[in-house]
């Protein structure tokens, strides 16, 4: 699906005003672009308002599937920032998304080994769901004569970044998926660590799917980022033209992957995990069109004078 | 093609072969329960003069606690005679000379850790992490001991996100610290009623959020087989890997040049065996570990 193309390497952003005029919508990663952990990342309420009265339409798509979009809008609230439900596309939305998307029957069951947001968005979208964190406290008696049962009636397991992590739930997960016909593994995301705090690295979700891959031998469909799904809705929804999109993000691998399979333009941003010494490494073969130190840079970086 | 080992064939593997090699789930037992006609059999190969060695990937156990497990069902066998994969780690953070001022973080069971201490090293880690719980406010710092050389991840059924952070951490920021994995079956042996998430669960979770590969020192890795062929001293050809699992046990087996004899007593069928999709061909295959002795005394 990825075709093989040799990119030139990335440019520094000199001009912004020329790539803001040249897309129409613009879309953020949320961690190291919008903020750090609980902070919000300096110049950034003024330069999406400067977007917005220049009419550009803002949409901001994390692969975190520990929140609802719901509760990801409280967060934007709390940081002062004007963002609304609509324009909020989590990776626990996603896989509500997916699963809508294919027309999964109501009548089965999900089975989430991931956090709440998981569980308000597959409410929302009408889903019956087992799991969640609260199978994180239930604990299994490896004795003789004990036999795990598990709900047939369970036809997909979503697999997200997990804290409440456990054997029982890998185990749950597992026989769904090996032993009931045509169940489906969902992948909220695969980023192998995330910024929970600002301070360090956190084994990500890529860590329990790995895990629900290791146990049951398969690949599981991804919804999140790099994988196109949320692309491919968005564009849908909003009738918006990919090559009229700028994907803005921190990340190589999800972020700007996702804007090159999506066909977009994109900007790497310097404000979280890479670095430039990371984009320039001859091992890095991953080249947004344009970087940049964070996204306040466009409110500063002006055309040069001729 | 692997030929169905009949009282023909087997007076051939049986006079070629000076070792046969075993898996213990599926072949020996199957949870605590040991496999009919075993015992008998064992003892059989014993007194024609076959040196027998018990090779398993499940890294629960130290061999210690494994000689253990045979005692408890009835089976004379010496720590001497069995290579399980906790005992492996330790050999290869030995072999390869760990600087014994390094420690090692562990994913895995008491075996594990048994293993690492009988080799003179100092795990941390292991069953009690699995009590640990992550504090995530935004002052809360993780922290992990700089001194971790070698992460080594086994099966966990006390698997949780405390000991993925540790080790994650160990692995990205310790610089050069090894990734170590006893195995990487997807299945694992804990009760007998039904298959568990394997070692390669928790190896598989490591890689997912370090982006790297493992070492693997079980099977069907040859370190266990260069490890067992260097103390017995005898020739490859001369051996018979008897197992339960094309993937693990034959692979091995084959890997090393040995003669492999699969059993249809755990985990793989006759018709798994002669799916078209299965690439995997052991020499010989039959129902169960006693048939060898049932062919040996319909020749007599």
């Amino acid at each position: 699906m990825e075709a093989f193309t040799t990119r030139a390497s990335a440019q520094p952003l000199r001009n912004a005003d020329e790539l803001i005029d040249s897309v129409e919508t613009f879309i953020f990663d949320c961690d190291g672009v919008i903020w750090k952990g609980d902070k919000l990342i300096d110049g950034v309420p003024e330069t999406l308002d400067m977007l917005r009265s220049k009419g550009k339409r803002l949409v901001f798509v994390t692969n975190n599937s520990t929140k609802s979009r719901k509760q990801y809008g409280k967060k934007f609230e709390t940081l002062g920032l004007n963002v609304s439900e609509e324009e909020i596309f989590a990776s626990s939305f996603a896989a509500a998304a997916y699963l809508k998307s294919i027309d999964f029957p109501k009548d089965k069951k999900v089975y989430v080994i991931g956090e709440d947001g998981i569980l308000k968005e597959l409410e929302l979208a009408g889903y019956q769901y087992l799991g969640g964190p609260e199978d994180g406290a239930k604990k299994i008696e490896l004795k003789p004569g004990y036999l795990m049962e598990h709900d047939k009636d369970v036809g997909a397991v979503v697999v997200g970044f997990d804290r409440y992590f456990n054997y029982y739930k890998i185990q749950y997960g597992t026989l769904c998926i090996r032993e009931n016909p045509g169940c489906l593994f969902i992948a909220t995301n695969r980023d192998a660590v995330t910024h929970l705090t600002d301070a360090q690295e956190w084994a990500g979700g890529g860590s329990m799917v790995g895990a629900i891959g290791g146990s049951t031998q398969r690949e599981p469909l991804v919804v999140g980022k790099p994988s196109t799904f949320m692309m491919d809705y968005l564009a849908k929804k909003f009738g918006i033209e990919k090559s009229q999109i700028c994907m803005v993000g921190d990340r190589l691998d999800t972020d700007i992957l996702f804007g090159q399979n999506g066909g977009c333009k994109t900007l790497l941003v310097l404000s979280g995990v890479t670095s430039l010494a990371m984009l320039q490494n001859p091992n890095n073969t991953t080249q947004p069109d344009f970087y940049t130190n964070q996204i306040s840079d466009f409110l500063s970086l002006k055309a040069a004078p001729v | 093609m692997p030929s169905r080992l009949s009282p023909h064939n087997f007076q051939d593997l049986f006079d070629s072969v000076e070792a046969f090699l075993f898996d213990c789930d599926g072949v020996i037992w199957k949870g605590d329960k040991l496999i009919d006609g075993v015992s008998q059999t064992l003892d059989m190969l014993r007194s024609a003069g076959k040196k027998l060695v018990f090779v398993t990937n499940n890294s629960l156990k130290s061999r210690k606690q494994y000689a253990k497990k045979f005692q408890s069902l009835g089976i004379s066998v010496s720590e001497e005679e069995i290579f399980s994969s906790s005992f492996s780690a330790a050999m290869y953070l030995k072999t390869n000379d760990f600087p014994s001022e390094k420690k090692i973080y562990v994913i895995g069971g008491e075996g594990i850790l048994e293993e690492l201490q009988l080799a003179g090293f100092t795990g941390l880690g292991g069953p009690e992490d699995g009590n640990k719980t992550v504090q995530l406010s935004q002052n809360r710092f993780f922290d992990h001991d700089k001194s971790v050389g070698a992460v080594v991840v086994g099966i966990d059924p006390y698997i949780n996100y405390y000991k993925l952070q540790y080790g994650t951490l160990c692995i990205r920021e310790n610089p050069g610290c090894l990734f170590i994995a006893t195995n990487r079956d997807a299945i694992g042996h804990m009760t007998a009623l039904q298959e568990w998430p394997g070692a390669g669960c928790m190896v598989a979770a490591i890689c997912g959020s370090t982006q790297k590969e493992p070492i693997v020192v079980g099977k069907p890795s040859t370190f266990m087989m260069d490890f067992l062929l260097q103390k017995f001293n005898i020739s490859p050809s001369k051996m018979c890997m008897v197992g339960d699992r094309l993937d693990t046990d034959i692979l091995f087996g084959q890997n090393a040049g040995c003669k492999t004899l699969l059993v249809l007593s755990g985990v793989t069928s006759e018709p798994e065996l002669k799916d078209p999709s299965n690439n995997i061909q052991p020499d010989y295959y039959t129902g169960q570990l006693s048939d060898m002795l049932k062919f040996l005394e319909s020749l007599n």
